[in-house]
């Protein structure tokens, strides 16, 4: 670059820099987002929300036959009647297995840009497909799963009415599911939303109180903020460790897969005794232990609470911010705990308020009856094949024989 | 062939046989026939006691399937000849049992024997040749194949890790703790163990009428021409029509089953195919459709039924199946001719199959204590994982 063009430059480049800098003081010095009700649900492009689709994921969202041994749906961890999570805990797993984490509630996971308490899955689609195939969740492979739709004359009519395909494809049960969470498991215009949008009666007195404690003395706002009260970051919040971990054969078993699976240098491997949450995805020690925030609507129907249920009660829930949180294998070992929280001195009356919040704020329970799933049937032979088409592959002999049910 | 070729041969093979079949281990070269000499199976070097007891462990252990509801003696059932013959009602089986949620399209074959195969140059595992270079192999894919075992390898090891005796046994018998490698290792060895005992063939106490059937099986019968080597088998595929068994596209699970395998192994436009593609599966040739590896023939006495598919319940029903030159299908007519075998001759030729197989079935006991659940390694936060 020739001088006369650097002077020519200069003034530009200054002048982002200034722009840059002023950005990040904004961003620095300004409150988090605020509540707010939920707008409408997002839809990705290449998945639009049919109604065919949504009927379709609601069968295949109850049915056994996407998982490896065709014995559990994605509606036994995540029960309807359950808060479409499950109560234990720790998530009950694939048979023979446990998982190692608190199965979440699916309600409104739609607005949701990162599932799973470690936040790696970008999309409901992806997340599906993880679930149903991971060895303690689902335990399903591909191919099985799809000759199992494929072997099902009601999947074959509805995948081809709602993905126009010849035969059902694997993949387009994750899009379905995905269309039937973004239709029917959505809970708007609950008391919060109707608040936010005016409606000062829509929550009760204490409420109203609890949720002033939520955004000012107990400073729950500067991680669960905006519609779906989170921020979908990730913190250690010094949770303490499950105590399966240290007393239950299968959850001892189950914890050492998870860590070896996903990749931990070997020293690590040896001596964590923890679930180091986003360390999985970047690596970096200081991010051992941290979970992403927890979206709090819908969470009277969802105990117990925290990444691996440690809390059985929203009390139990409160105590634990109200010390200013606790102490873990990691924070102790990394100093990584979140310096957001502090110890809160927040009275019984001042608890109980923001008790009374959350549980306005979870609005009505969506219910749902665990619809019929459909059958396989018997295909022996082979509709439309030409004589021509049977002899190229072989199949003439056998023509009439397999005619015969 | 005259008696003066015969002879000539026998003392070609005299002076050659010995350093031939040194040399080239199973396939040593047999008289002008030109296939290889049938004869008993070369001695193994015995496998480390301390890994076959681990290994025997591990095969009666539904621990190691995905669900922990089936162990490989599920479908190799030491007391059914390491095959699947009955189900748990006593009720025939022709088809084996797989994986939960699935049904299998083939029979399960016996694993007698089975270490030998790791001779065959051109043809893996399994009726259609296409698993595993090595025996090895072989056990990782039947413990990870969806439609068997449906294992997580490293889940796997982790769980043989919860569980002391698992730990002891790799301490002692591989000087580490345990992993997917070893447990694999350990099931070779096992299988290693598993071979005919004192089968009249090899300690050449025959009958007359099993004399008269070697006789037939190396002659008029052609038995020879693929039933070959120590170890009865050329590990080629041939098609000799063997009819297809329906029940397979009858129950909609084995038939979706039989889909996700050959969806799974690139076979196209799997909705329509209703017949077995066999060796198909492996070469993508359509010229091998409905060609399988010619199976072993030791231990029939125990292995019943027979065929890829067991469509044959007796030796009986398979001898009159050669008899009448196989079955129909395309390929098959420069392979197979009708041999016109009298009754007396069948007779025979089934009391030479039979003398193939052990005086006394090949078994072993199972593991009884195996446990269901795991127990928490004491002081877990101190200890090492």
């Amino acid at each position: 670059m020739r001088p006369s063009n650097v002077a020519l430059y200069l003034p530009v480049l200054l002048m982002c820099g200034f722009l840059a800098a002023g950005a990040a003081n904004v961003l620095a010095a300004g409150d988090p987002p605020r509540l707010a009700p939920l707008p409408p649900v997002p839809e990705p492009s290449d998945n639009k929300t049919t109604k065919a689709k949504a009927e379709l994921g609601r069968l295949l969202f109850f049915d056994p036959k996407i998982t490896g041994d065709a014995s559990l749906s994605c509606g036994d961890c995540h029960v309807p009647r359950q808060g479409w999570g499950l109560a234990d805990p720790i998530s009950r797993g694939y048979p023979g297995t446990v998982h190692w984490r608190n199965s979440q509630t699916v309600v409104n996971t739609a607005y949701l840009a990162k599932l799973f308490w470690q936040g790696d899955a970008g999309s409901l689609e992806a997340q599906a497909e993880a679930a149903n195939t991971g060895a303690v969740a689902g335990n399903g492979s591909n191919d099985v799963m799809e000759a199992r739709l494929r072997q099902t004359p009601e999947y074959i009519k509805r995948f081809r009415e709602a993905f126009g395909t010849e035969r059902p494809l694997i993949n387009d049960a994750w899009y379905a599911i995905a269309a039937f969470e973004r239709a029917e498991l959505i809970q708007k215009d609950n008391p919060l939303d109707r608040y936010l949008t005016g409606d000062k009666n829509a929550l009760s007195a204490k409420a109203v109180k609890g949720k002033q404690l939520f955004e000012g003395k107990a400073n729950c706002i500067q991680c669960h903020n905006g519609p779906m009260l989170t921020d979908e970051k990730y913190y250690n919040l010094g949770v303490p460790r499950p105590k399966e971990f240290e007393e239950t054969g299968l959850n001892q078993v189950t914890y050492r897969w998870e860590i070896y699976q996903k990749g931990l240098h070997e020293q690590r491997y040896r001596q964590w005794k923890d679930d180091p949450g986003l360390y999985h995805t970047t690596a970096w020690v200081r991010d051992a232990g941290k979970h992403r925030t927890a979206p709090l609507r819908y969470i009277k129907y969802t105990a117990p609470y925290m990444h691996a249920g440690q809390f059985f009660t929203l009390e139990e829930v409160i105590d634990f911010y109200d010390k200013g949180g606790g102490e873990n294998e990691f924070t102790k070992r990394y100093g990584n705990k979140t310096r957001i929280l502090k110890p809160l001195n927040l009275t019984k009356d001042e608890k109980e308020a923001l008790i009374a919040f959350l549980e306005e704020l979870s609005g009505e329970e969506i219910k749902m009856a665990v619809p019929k799933v459909p059958s396989y049937a018997v295909k022996p032979d082979v509709p439309g094949l030409t004589q021509a088409q049977a002899k190229r592959i072989g199949l003439e002999r056998h023509l009439p024989a397999i005619g015969k049910k | 062939m005259s008696t003066s070729t015969r002879s000539a041969s026998l003392l070609w093979l005299a002076v050659t046989g010995a350093a031939a079949a040194a040399l080239m281990g199973m396939s040593g070269l047999s008289c002008a026939q030109g296939f290889p000499a049938i004869g008993p199976l070369p001695a193994k070097k015995a496998p480390n006691p301390g890994q076959v007891e681990m290994g025997r462990r591990l095969f009666f252990d539904p621990r190691i399937s995905g669900d922990g509801a089936i162990s490989c003696a599920s479908c190799h059932d030491p007391k059914q000849g390491f095959t699947r013959q009955v189900d748990n009602k006593g009720k025939p089986q022709a088809l084996s049992d797989a994986y939960p949620g699935t049904s299998h399209f083939r029979n399960s074959p016996t694993l007698i024997n089975t270490t030998y195969k790791a001779g065959f140059a051109n043809a893996g595992w399994g009726w259609a040749g296409h698993m595993g270079a090595d025996l090895n192999d072989v056990v990782r894919d039947m413990l990870t194949e969806t439609l068997v075992m449906n294992m997580d390898m490293r889940l796997m090891h982790e769980r043989m890790k919860q569980d002391p005796v698992y730990v002891k046994m790799c301490q002692e018998s591989f000087k580490g703790e345990c992993s997917s490698g070893k447990a694999r290792s350990a099931l070779v060895a096992f299988m290693d163990t598993l071979v005919s005992r004192d089968a009249p063939f090899d300690t050449g106490k025959m009958s007359d009428e099993a004399k008269r059937g070697r006789g037939l099986f190396e002659g008029k019968a052609g038995c020879i021409a693929c039933h070959n080597g120590p170890y009865f088998s050329d590990a080629e595929p041939h098609n000799t029509g063997v009819p297809e068994n329906m029940e397979v596209f009858k129950d909609p699970v084995r038939h979706l089953t039989y889909r996700a395998a050959m969806s799974n192994h690139g076979v196209p436009r799997t909705e329509i195919w209703r017949r077995d593609v066999g060796y198909f599966l492996a070469s993508k040739n359509y010229a091998d459709v409905g060609k399988f590896i010619t199976p072993t023939l030791r231990e029939l006495k125990y292995t019943a039924p027979y065929m890829h598919n067991g469509v044959f319940s007796t030796l009986a029903e398979v001898v009159d199946f050669y008899d009448r030159g196989g079955g129909r299908d395309d390929p098959l007519a420069a392979e197979l001719k009708p041999l016109g075998l009298s009754a007396e001759e069948k007779k025979d030729l089934i009391a030479f199959l039979e003398s193939l197989s052990s005086t006394a079935p090949v078994t072993v006991q199972p593991v009884a204590d195996i446990p269901k659940e795991y127990a928490p390694i004491k002081n877990f936060l101190g200890a090492h994982n």
